[in-house]
C-alpha cells in the first residue's frame, strides 16, 4: 500500500508541476499566473476539486509519442464562488503552449457536460497557442465539440470566458459563443488571423495588441465585455459578476439585501436632469442613485457608450439595466448600441433577470454609414429582444422618447409591464422643431413674420405634445412620477411583478434578425 | 506660401503652408490649412504647423465627427495638453450639445475646422499627437 500511495503522490506532483519550474517562471515574468493559480484565486479557498488530472494524449505522429504533457495542458474541475458551485477549466500555457488536442478538448467537454448536468455556471480561462497541429483533425474535432456544447448550454447555464493569453484562430469562437468575455490588458489577444497572416495576405502591418488586444475588443469590436489591468482585478470582477446571476435558467437570481431602504426617496434626482433639453448628463449618475447602495456593475462600459448596460439590485433583487446615455452621441440608437443592448437583454431574459429601461434618446443616428451598415437589421434586434423577453419589464422615460426610438426602448407596446415617466418626459412622434416645420409649414410660410410664427408654433407643439401626458392619457404610461420617488416606485413594481407568468405560442425557436 | 520640413516619429514630411488671413474666415488661434506632400502611403493625413511638439512621441490621432452637426465651441487650444476623456469641443447634433472627448492623452496639434462649422460624420475635428 505504501508503495502505491507513493506512486500516486509522484504522479500527482508531476501533474501539479505543469510545464516545470522554468516555464512557470516564464509565465510569471509575463505578468501571468499559472492555470492553477488562476483557479485558486477564482474559487473560494480550498474548494477546488480537480477532474481528469491523469488524462494523457494518445497522439503518436510527428514526435508526439515522445512528448509528455502533464494534465494535457488544461486544468479542469469544480469548486465554490461565494459559496455556490462553479465549474471551471483553465488552459495551462506552460504545458506545450496550452495547445488544444483531442484529450485536452475531451477534458473541457467533460467539465462542460458536468456544469450543464448540475446546473451551475462555467468559467473557462483561455491561454493557448491554438490547435495542436500534430494532432491534425482530432484537434479540430475538439474545437467543434466545444462549440457544440457552448451552443447547447447557452441560456441554460451562465458561461463566462476569460482571455489571459493568446486566443487565436478557431479558439476565439468558444468565447464568442459564451455570455461574457473578460480580457486582461497587455497579455491577452483574440483574432481569427494573426498579424503575420494579415501581413502576408493584405500587406497591412499591425501589432497583436492593436489587432486584437483587450482595448480593441472592449472599445472597437465589442467582442469583449470587460477588460481589467491585471489578472487579479479580472478575477475579482468575475466573482462580482457571478454574485448577480442565478446558477441556471430555472433558478431565480440570488436575493442579497445590502441594506438600502426600498422606500428611500432622493430629491437630488430631479436636480440631475438639466433644465434645457439639449444639455447632456451622465445617466449613470441617475442609475446609481436609484439602485441599492449605488452599486452598478456596468457591462461593456467602453463599447457603444451611447447605451449603458449593466447589473444592479433593487430591494435586493438583481436587475439588468439598459439606459440611453445622453452624455455620449446624444444617447442615439445606432448599429452598435442596438447589438450591445440586444445581447444584454437576451442574457437577462434567459436567466430570469428583470429588465429596467431608462429612456432618454435623441432617436436613431442619421447617416449613410448607418443605413448601409444595416441599421434596419440591427435596430430590429432590439425590438425583437424586448418583445421576446418575458421577465418583468420596467421602463422609466426620463426625457426624450421620440418616434421609433420611443417604441424600441421597451415601451408599453413591446410588452413593458410598468411604464413610468418623469414630468420632463417628451413622448411624441418627433421633436418640436421638426414637427412644427412639417405640421405648420403653410402657416409659417404664409406668415408676415415667419421666424416668429415658427417660434410660436414650436411652443404650441411643445405645450401640446412634448410632455408625458398625451401618452398617459392613453394609458401607455402608467404614471407620471416625481423623480425623487423613482426608486420607491420601481422596488414596489418589481415586487408586484415577481409572480409574472407569460405564455407564448409554442415554437421551435424564433428567428431573430442577426 | 512657406515650405516646412517636419519630422514626426522619424518620418519627415514636406509641408506647404499658406496664410489665409482673417478675411478668409480663419479664426485667430485656429489651424492653418496644410497640404502634406506625404512620402509614404501610411503617412499621417496632415502635419502640424503649430510649434507644439508631439508629447508622447506617438503618431497623430485625428478625432473625427461621430455624427453630423455643428461645432459650438472648442474647449482646447493648439498646444494644450489633454488627458484621455477631456472635452475637446462641443458639437451640437441631434438637438444635443455633445461633448467630444480626447480618445487618449496627448497634445492638441491642430483644430481642423473653425468654430460654428457644420460637419458630417467622419470629418476631422482635432488632431492630437
Amino acid at each position: 500500500m505504501e508503495k502505491k500511495l507513493k506512486e500516486l503522490e509522484e504522479r500527482r506532483a508531476k501533474v501539479l508541476a505543469g510545464g516545470g519550474p522554468k516555464r512557470v517562471a516564464a509565465q510569471h515574468e509575463k505578468g501571468k499566473m499559472t492555470a492553477r493559480e488562476r483557479i485558486e484565486m477564482l474559487l473560494d479557498p480550498g474548494t477546488f476539486m480537480e477532474l481528469d488530472a491523469f488524462v494523457e494524449h494518445r497522439a503518436t505522429q510527428l514526435g508526439m509519442d515522445k512528448i509528455d504533457a502533464p494534465g494535457e495542458g488544461v486544468v479542469t474541475g469544480y469548486g465554490l464562488v461565494n459559496g455556490r458551485n462553479v465549474c471551471v477549466f483553465a488552459q495551462d500555457f506552460t504545458v506545450i503552449g496550452g495547445s488544444l488536442g483531442e484529450m485536452h478538448a475531451a477534458k473541457i467537454c467533460k467539465v462542460m457536460d458536468l456544469a450543464v448536468k448540475i446546473g451551475c455556471p462555467l468559467v473557462g480561462i483561455n491561454d493557448s497557442g491554438g490547435a495542436r497541429i500534430q494532432e491534425g483533425v482530432d484537434a479540430l474535432s475538439g474545437y467543434g465539440e466545444i462549440f457544440y456544447r457552448n451552443t447547447l448550454a447557452s441560456g441554460v447555464i451562465p458561461q463566462i470566458s476569460v482571455i489571459m493569453g493568446p486566443c487565436a484562430g478557431g479558439a476565439v469562437y468558444s468565447p464568442a459563443l459564451t455570455d461574457f468575455v473578460f480580457m486582461t490588458e497587455g497579455t491577452s489577444n483574440m483574432f481569427i488571423t494573426g498579424p503575420q497572416v494579415i501581413k502576408a495576405v493584405t500587406g497591412e502591418e499591425v501589432s497583436a495588441e492593436d489587432l486584437g488586444g483587450a482595448r480593441v475588443h472592449s472599445e472597437v469590436s465589442g467582442v469583449s465585455h470587460f477588460s481589467f489591468p491585471d489578472e487579479q482585478s479580472t478575477i475579482e470582477a468575475i466573482r462580482k459578476l457571478l454574485s448577480y446571476l442565478p446558477q441556471n435558467n430555472v433558478e431565480d437570481p440570488p436575493v442579497m439585501d445590502i441594506g438600502d431602504d426600498p422606500n428611500r426617496t432622493d430629491d437630488a434626482l430631479a436636480d440631475l436632469m438639466p433644465d434645457s433639453p439639449n444639455k447632456p448628463y451622465d445617466v449613470r449618475d441617475i442609475i446609481t442613485r436609484i439602485v441599492d447602495s449605488a452599486d452598478f456593475f456596468e457591462v461593456q462600459p467602453d463599447y457603444a457608450k451611447n447605451i449603458v448596460t449593466g447589473f444592479a439590485r433593487l430591494a435586493g433583487r438583481s436587475v439588468g439595466i439598459i439606459a440611453n446615455q445622453p452624455k455620449h452621441l446624444a444617447g442615439v440608437l445606432d448599429i452598435n448600441a442596438s447589438d450591445k443592448a440586444t445581447r444584454f437583454i437576451r442574457f437577462c431574459d434567459s436567466f430570469n433577470m428583470p429588465l429596467l429601461t431608462l429612456t432618454d434618446t435623441a432617436g436613431y443616428l442619421p447617416g449613410v454609414g448607418q443605413e448601409h451598415g444595416g441599421v434596419i437589421r440591427h435596430g430590429a434586434k432590439l425590438l425583437y429582444a424586448y418583445s421576446e423577453a418575458s421577465v418583468p419589464k420596467l421602463t422609466v422615460i426620463l426625457r426624450k422618447a421620440y418616434g421609433g426610438a420611443y417604441i424600441a426602448m421597451c415601451s408599453r407596446h413591446l410588452g413593458a409591464d410598468q411604464v413610468f415617466a418623469w414630468p420632463t418626459a417628451e413622448i411624441a412622434v418627433m421633436g418640436p422643431e421638426g414637427a412644427a416645420n412639417i405640421i405648420f409649414k403653410k402657416e409659417i410660410e404664409e406668415s408676415a413674420d415667419p421666424a416668429t410664427m415658427r417660434k410660436d408654433k414650436i411652443e404650441e407643439y411643445k405645450r401640446s405634445f412634448a410632455n408625458p401626458y398625451m401618452a398617459a392619457a392613453r394609458g401607455y404610461v402608467d404614471d407620471v412620477i416625481e423623480p425623487s420617488h423613482t426608486r420607491m416606485r420601481l422596488c414596489n413594481a418589481l415586487n408586484t411583478l415577481l409572480g409574472k407568468r407569460q405564455s407564448t405560442p409554442s415554437r421551435k425557436h424564433g428567428n431573430i434578425p442577426v | 506660401m512657406k515650405q516646412y520640413r517636419i519630422t514626426v516619429n522619424g518620418k519627415s514630411y514636406d509641408v506647404t503652408v499658406e496664410e489665409l488671413g482673417v478675411a478668409k474666415n480663419a479664426p485667430a488661434g485656429s489651424t492653418v490649412q496644410a497640404s502634406a506632400a506625404a512620402p509614404a502611403p501610411s503617412a499621417a493625413p496632415a502635419a502640424p504647423v503649430q510649434p507644439a511638439a508631439p508629447a508622447n512621441g506617438g503618431s497623430i490621432i485625428t478625432v473625427k465627427a461621430p455624427m453630423p452637426g455643428t461645432v459650438l465651441s472648442f474647449k482646447v487650444i493648439v498646444g494644450q495638453q489633454v488627458k484621455r476623456g477631456d472635452v475637446l469641443l462641443l458639437l451640437e447634433a441631434m438637438k444635443m450639445e455633445n461633448e467630444i472627448v480626447a480618445p487618449q492623452d496627448g497634445t492638441v496639434v491642430a483644430l481642423r475646422i473653425p468654430a460654428s462649422a457644420s460637419v458630417n460624420t467622419g470629418d476631422p475635428l482635432v488632431d492630437l499627437a
